[in-house]
């Protein structure tokens, strides 16, 4: 899902690295500051979990497959914040060890899909709980998968705009390639995967940041 | 690790994260190739190994992406998209790629974040983290695929993850705990 190192331009990148690394000093400042020491193993176990949940590939009619993203839970149980953080550190495990992603596209994939996808979902969530604690927890993963792909769509669509020698797939087409597969397939079993993590994990009675 | 190495760690670190954007930022296949042949030269202890590092894991989704984006704009326009701008995108994704894998290779990243003890105890802690969760993902992905009589299905894959996850979970806690605590007993 995530846009790969040499999609972006920096002039895309630079800010979007400058609207991340505040928030990054934020969220860091604001959940793992003074208890960092009792936080730190919890943030680094729901990075880690995210991140293999993000190599659970799932088939997709046509051949090829995607994958989960995880950071809806993470959103829900604790905070968009926290989930931003976590899915940061994602990003740079994978950029720098496994060659998904990229340093230099790090800032607007996290927001992409660290914070606007988290904070969609994490909203959704609390406007609908209290009719449905499941029926929330489900749409809050779909809402947020979806809006992750729609803002990574329309990034490139505007790397496009900019200049169509830098990138040269119009949004016309980048924007139903990435949102079919979206809608049909990855929203709904990251809704389902949601839906079965938070019950267990509530069951387990699992503590977090505050633990 | 002495000073010295440190301080060439974290100016080779600073070097590649600059020459990464600068990178990104060319749009000439001619002159991202004479970029790729100066790192080459550079870069040429452990050349192969990068290469293939490179070859596996990003060539097959850019090519597979440029490939697919090209014919697919040919079929709706009916005539032949420029080569450039496609080959220019495959070339700035591979240099980039290619410069972290070689840079990660030479430098002791962990001694090189030491003025930032947080982030490196964060870091060696989900690593740890991930090493043994990719173990137990593996083993259960295994064993789901033993209990079935088919091959997983989507659903299948999902109950089995959202299954696994509270028990990934609490273990990935726990020794993240005592990663934490044996570093923190070291000074960090």
């Amino acid at each position: 899902m995530h846009i790969p190192d040499g999609f972006l331009s920096p002039q895309i990148t630079i800010p979007a690295y400058a609207i991340s690394a505040p928030l990054w000093a934020w969220g860091v400042r604001r959940h793992f500051g003074h208890s960092s020491a009792e936080s730190l193993p919890v943030v680094g176990s729901l990075t880690a979990v995210a991140f293999v949940i993000q190599t659970i590939m799932i088939p997709v009619p046509g051949g090829t497959s995607t994958h989960l993203v995880g950071v809806a839970l993470l959103a829900l149980l604790y905070h968009p914040l926290v989930a931003f953080v976590c899915e940061s550190l994602v990003l740079l495990v994978q950029a720098l060890f496994f060659g998904a992603g990229g340093i230099t596209v790090l800032g607007i994939n996290a927001l992409a899909m660290g914070l606007l996808g988290p904070v969609a979902g994490w909203l959704v969530y609390r406007a609908f709980a209290r009719f449905s604690e499941k029926g929330a927890a489900f749409l809050a993963a779909y809402v947020a998968v979806q809006i992750s792909t729609a803002a990574i769509a329309l990034v490139l669509g505007l790397q496009h705009r900019l200049s169509e020698k830098y990138f040269p797939i119009p949004f016309a087409v980048t924007f139903p390639a990435t949102m079919v597969p979206s809608l049909t397939m990855t929203g709904v079993v990251e809704g389902l995967y949601t839906l079965f993590a938070l019950s267990l994990l509530r069951k387990a009675r699992v503590r977090g940041l505050d633990s | 690790m002495d000073w010295t190495a440190e301080r060439r760690d974290r100016a080779l670190l600073g070097g590649w994260l600059t020459g990464a954007f600068a990178i990104s930022a060319i749009t000439d296949p001619r002159v991202l190739a004479a970029v790729g042949l100066v790192l080459m030269v550079t870069f040429r202890r452990g050349l192969a190994a990068v290469l293939r590092r490179v070859l596996r894991s990003v060539v097959p989704v850019t090519v597979g992406l440029s490939l697919v984006s090209w014919a697919w704009l040919l079929l709706v326009s009916g005539r032949r998209p420029e080569v450039q701008p496609f080959l220019a995108l495959g070339l700035r994704t591979c240099l980039i790629a290619f410069s972290t894998f070689a840079v990660l290779a030479r430098v002791q990243l962990f001694p090189a974040l030491a003025p930032w003890p947080t982030l490196t105890r964060l870091l060696v802690i989900t690593l740890a983290q991930i090493h043994a969760l990719r173990l137990l993902a593996t083993e259960s992905r295994l064993g789901l695929r033993s209990r079935l009589l088919h091959e997983p299905r989507a659903l299948d894959v999902v109950r089995g993850a959202g299954g696994i996850t509270g028990a990934l979970f609490t273990l990935s806690t726990r020794n993240a705990r005592d990663v934490s605590d044996a570093m923190r007993s070291r000074g960090f």
